[in-house]
């Protein structure tokens, strides 16, 4: 069996090239070691940077040194890191983006599981009916297919689809909530279905939840109590206490003309309003408190933590407003931070954001596009495959899942 | 004269006393109350009023660790930030940021595992190899028994394994698929699809270079790092039903491991002992000298962790940005014994000692070593490495099992 591990037995007839090779490799390091670097004791060990204005001494030594290793910083120069200078705000501004940019890579888990990669051709897998908008548990997704008025779970690392819910009609927009899965259905009135993720049949029929939303509901996010839907027809509807003896739907028209998407930040609601092309925050009793103009026809955003990405379907546009203050509390008065074009956006629809990335459709451009979240840089764009119509998107954390045309979902 | 002398001096008594009753107090206190998040906050400087615009950042950056102030009661707010003091704010914010954002924490899993006795133990077949987690469960390939191992992470059950893998090696999850090498001559490469029950694997194609060992994906193409003979590195293009198969022997004496780290492929020459990085056509762009049989690398956003195998040590080489290529650190001792794979988990990178039946760990971030580890006695035992997001997982050859860390 010995025979069978590669390198095992490799040392014998690499020995005299190893000799050779750690002979040249200790003459240069020793060389470079005397005239430009520093060693000091980090963690217990011995650890050298190359920066000479550093003495291991210093008492930020070993942050110095893990800021370098980690790629924070690359110092003033090959061989300084000026260490006694001040720090300009510009210089700050590096400082902090490099260390948010690098903490997300690294906590990742595309990192843990060796994901560098963004697939050009993404693999497929079907589900029944017409998938329109989805949504992870943490291992499974959640795809609503108005076609077939059913949903699909479909296991995350395999791509199988686990189990149907049946009889959803016109399913459409989904939200994972208090250990249910809430589906609308695209129906006038509005109807909102129940699914419970406990079942184990292979087919499940859905539970009506309600049959009273306003009209043409297709967004739908929960608020840490209630279920709020857009309803295309003109209206927001709250259900509150789903699930309860107690539950009460409330549906407000006032300041609404065709809302289609609707996301929670953590303290408010935001719907977009394809009637008037605006992006609405809302007080908790479904006023509209702050109106923002957005391209036309916008479609289902996303909150990344601070902003909020807005496709607009035909501007070929995607606006990212500014939602909270750097302390993470509402901003009084959201604005507008940029009106990203290119990169590939045809009729988007859906954003979707993975703690690092953010994800747009582009229905009529058979493409997603992704930008890096933090600085807005475009990150290219990938075509799903002829006629596949990608609409909606969401991320589990590793993969973003895209619905398209026919049946089809992707993992990108 | 005298009266308002005595005036005065009464005057200075009393100013005295106020001060000293102020004194008191702020030693009694030694602290500031502000508003944050619409609660009092009370953090310990004195010199950062609860009127200053950045009283609640202040608060933050104490509450959670990412400054200790410039003294019990000062935080010398209007004080210029120094490059060094700076190096020690960003490493704390990233190194917070990644341990607070882990599963680990979520799960309450702070420790680290101590010895073998400690280890979940699964066995999955003969002489097992190379791994990787798709987020749910772990694809062993065992190069002895034929086979691939699917063991639900979780609990550690064995769900099935995939028959007709001869000599199987290499493990990539990709495109919703699951592919090995079959270390044969010449190779193979094997794709399993994870949505039906275990079976007979499917041969993907029988024509890469001799011998292939790690399998890599750039989001396109499939790339092994093959061990030769005549040492090579094969490109797999799969558009189905097209298939071509490229392999590229110029500049390769013996390679071993492969990885791409979101721009480039990487390749581990155990022949030559460097570290080549290469173009999207298979050349070599530029080499970095390594020690002794490098094998399988891990990327940690940053940097690429070399084990080389026959020099008891681990290359630390940066990959992206201004100084990509350059030599940051060469790591020995921490029980580094035969090291064979690196895998990184977010924060800690793991190594398999292969000869020293055992992992070693170090902070990826700062390159400080953590502690080896036993997986237990046996001959050859650790063998390769992953991560799953929470925990490590390593092949233990000699005995077939797959140990969770």
């Amino acid at each position: 069996m010995n025979s069978r591990q590669p390198y095992r037995h490799a040392r014998g007839c690499r020995a005299t090239v190893l000799v050779s090779l750690m002979v040249i490799s200790a003459t240069v390091s020793d060389r470079l070691r005397a005239d430009t670097q520093t060693t000091g004791t980090c963690g217990g060990v011995s650890v050298t940077t190359p920066f000479t204005d550093v003495a291991n001494t210093n008492l930020f030594f070993c942050s110095i040194a893990a800021a370098y290793f980690s790629g924070l910083t690359n110092g003033t120069s090959a061989t300084t890191f000026s260490p006694s200078q001040d720090v300009p705000r510009e210089q700050m501004a590096a400082f902090v983006t490099r260390t948010l940019d690098q903490s997300l890579r690294r906590g990742s888990r595309r990192a843990a599981l060796r994901q560098w990669w963004t697939p050009t051709l993404p693999p497929i897998f079907s589900v029944s009916g017409n998938p329109q908008l989805l949504e992870a548990d943490g291992q499974d997704i959640w795809v609503a297919s108005e076609g077939e008025d059913s949903v699909a779970r479909v296991n995350a690392s395999s791509g199988l689809t686990v189990q149907v819910w049946t009889g959803a009609t016109n399913a459409y927009g989904v939200v994972v909530a208090r250990g249910k899965v809430w589906v609308t259905g695209v129906f006038n009135p509005g109807l909102l279905w129940r699914l419970n993720p406990r079942a184990d049949a292979p087919t499940v029929p859905a539970e009506l939840e309600a049959g009273d939303l306003g009209g043409i509901p297709q967004g739908i996010t929960f608020d840490g109590s209630s279920i709020w839907t857009a309803n295309l027809g003109g209206s927001v509807s709250v259900r509150s206490s789903p699930g309860s003896n107690g539950a009460l739907t409330t549906t407000v028209t006032n300041g609404f003309v065709a809302p289609l998407g609707i996301l929670f930040d953590g303290s408010n609601i935001w719907v977009t309003d394809q009637g008037d092309d605006r992006l609405k925050k809302l007080n908790a009793d479904a006023s509209v408190a702050v109106s923002i103009p957005m391209g036309s026809d916008p479609g289902h955003a996303v909150f990344d933590g601070m902003n909020i990405w807005v496709p607009n379907q035909f501007s070929n546009s995607v606006i990212v407003v500014r939602a909270k203050d750097s302390q993470g509390n509402p901003l009084a008065s959201p604005f507008v931070l940029t009106t990203l074009t290119g990169n590939g956006l045809n009729d988007p629809r859906t954003a979707a954001f993975d703690g690092q990335r953010i994800l747009v459709t582009n229905n009529s451009g058979n493409s997603v596009s992704l930008w890096k979240a933090t600085d807005f840089t475009p990150l290219g764009f990938v075509q799903t495959g002829a006629n596949t119509k990608p609409l909606g998107a969401c991320s589990d954390g590793i993969n973003f899942f895209v619905t398209c045309h026919a049946g089809i979902t992707q993992r990108f | 004269m005298r009266n308002i002398t005595i005036i005065r001096l009464k005057r200075i008594f009393m100013l005295i006393a106020v001060l000293i009753a102020m004194t008191a107090a702020s030693a009694r206190l030694r602290a500031e109350t502000g508003i944050c998040g619409g609660a009092m906050v009370t953090i310990p400087f004195t010199d950062v009023s609860s009127g200053n615009i950045f009283f609640c950042s202040i608060a933050e950056a104490f509450f959670s660790g990412l400054t200790n102030g410039t003294s019990l009661t000062s935080y010398s707010p209007s004080t210029d930030v120094t490059r060094e003091q700076m190096a020690a704010f960003i490493t704390r914010t990233m190194d917070q940021s990644v341990k607070r954002a882990s599963k680990r924490a979520a799960l309450n899993q702070f420790w680290t595992n101590q010895g073998s006795s400690n280890l979940a133990l699964t066995f999955v077949g003969t002489g097992p190899r190379l791994l990787q987690s798709d987020g749910e469960d772990l694809w062993v390939a065992n190069d002895s028994s034929n086979t691939v191992s699917q063991v639900h992470a979780s609990n550690g059950k064995l769900v099935g394994n995939w028959t007709g893998a001869t000599n199987a090696f290499g493990v990539l999850v990709a495109r919703g698929k699951v592919f090995i090498t079959g270390r044969t001559n010449p190779g193979n490469l094997y794709q399993i699809d994870p949505t039906q029950a275990a079976g007979p694997v499917t041969t993907v194609t029988s024509s890469l270079g001799a011998f292939p060992l790690q399998i890599a994906y750039d989001g396109q193409r499939i790339w092994t790092a093959n061990q030769g003979p005549q040492g090579s590195i094969s490109i797999v293009t799969l558009n189905p039903p097209d298939l071509t198969v490229t392999t590229v022997t110029t500049g390769f004496s013996s390679p071993s491991g492969i990885i791409y780290d979101g721009t480039n492929i990487w390749v581990t020459d155990a022949g030559d002992s460097m570290l080549k990085k290469l173009d999207s056509t298979g050349n070599i762009i530029s080499s970095v000298s390594v020690g002794a049989v490098p094998l399988y690398p891990a990327f940690d956003g940053t940097n690429i962790w070399v084990p080389n195998h026959n020099s008891n040590t681990v290359s630390v080489v940066r990959a992206t940005g201004g100084l990509a290529g350059t030599g940051l650190a060469t790591l020995s001792g921490n029980g580094l014994n035969g090291p064979q794979q690196v895998a990184f988990d977010g924060e800690r990178i793991l190594v398999t000692n292969n000869d020293g039946n055992s992992a070693s760990l170090w902070r990826a971030s700062d390159l400080t070593p953590i502690g080896n580890f036993s997986t237990g006695m046996e001959s050859f035992g650790a063998f390769g490495a992953c991560s799953d997001g929470l925990n490590f997982w390593i092949t233990l050859f000699s005995t077939g099992k797959l140990a969770r860390f």
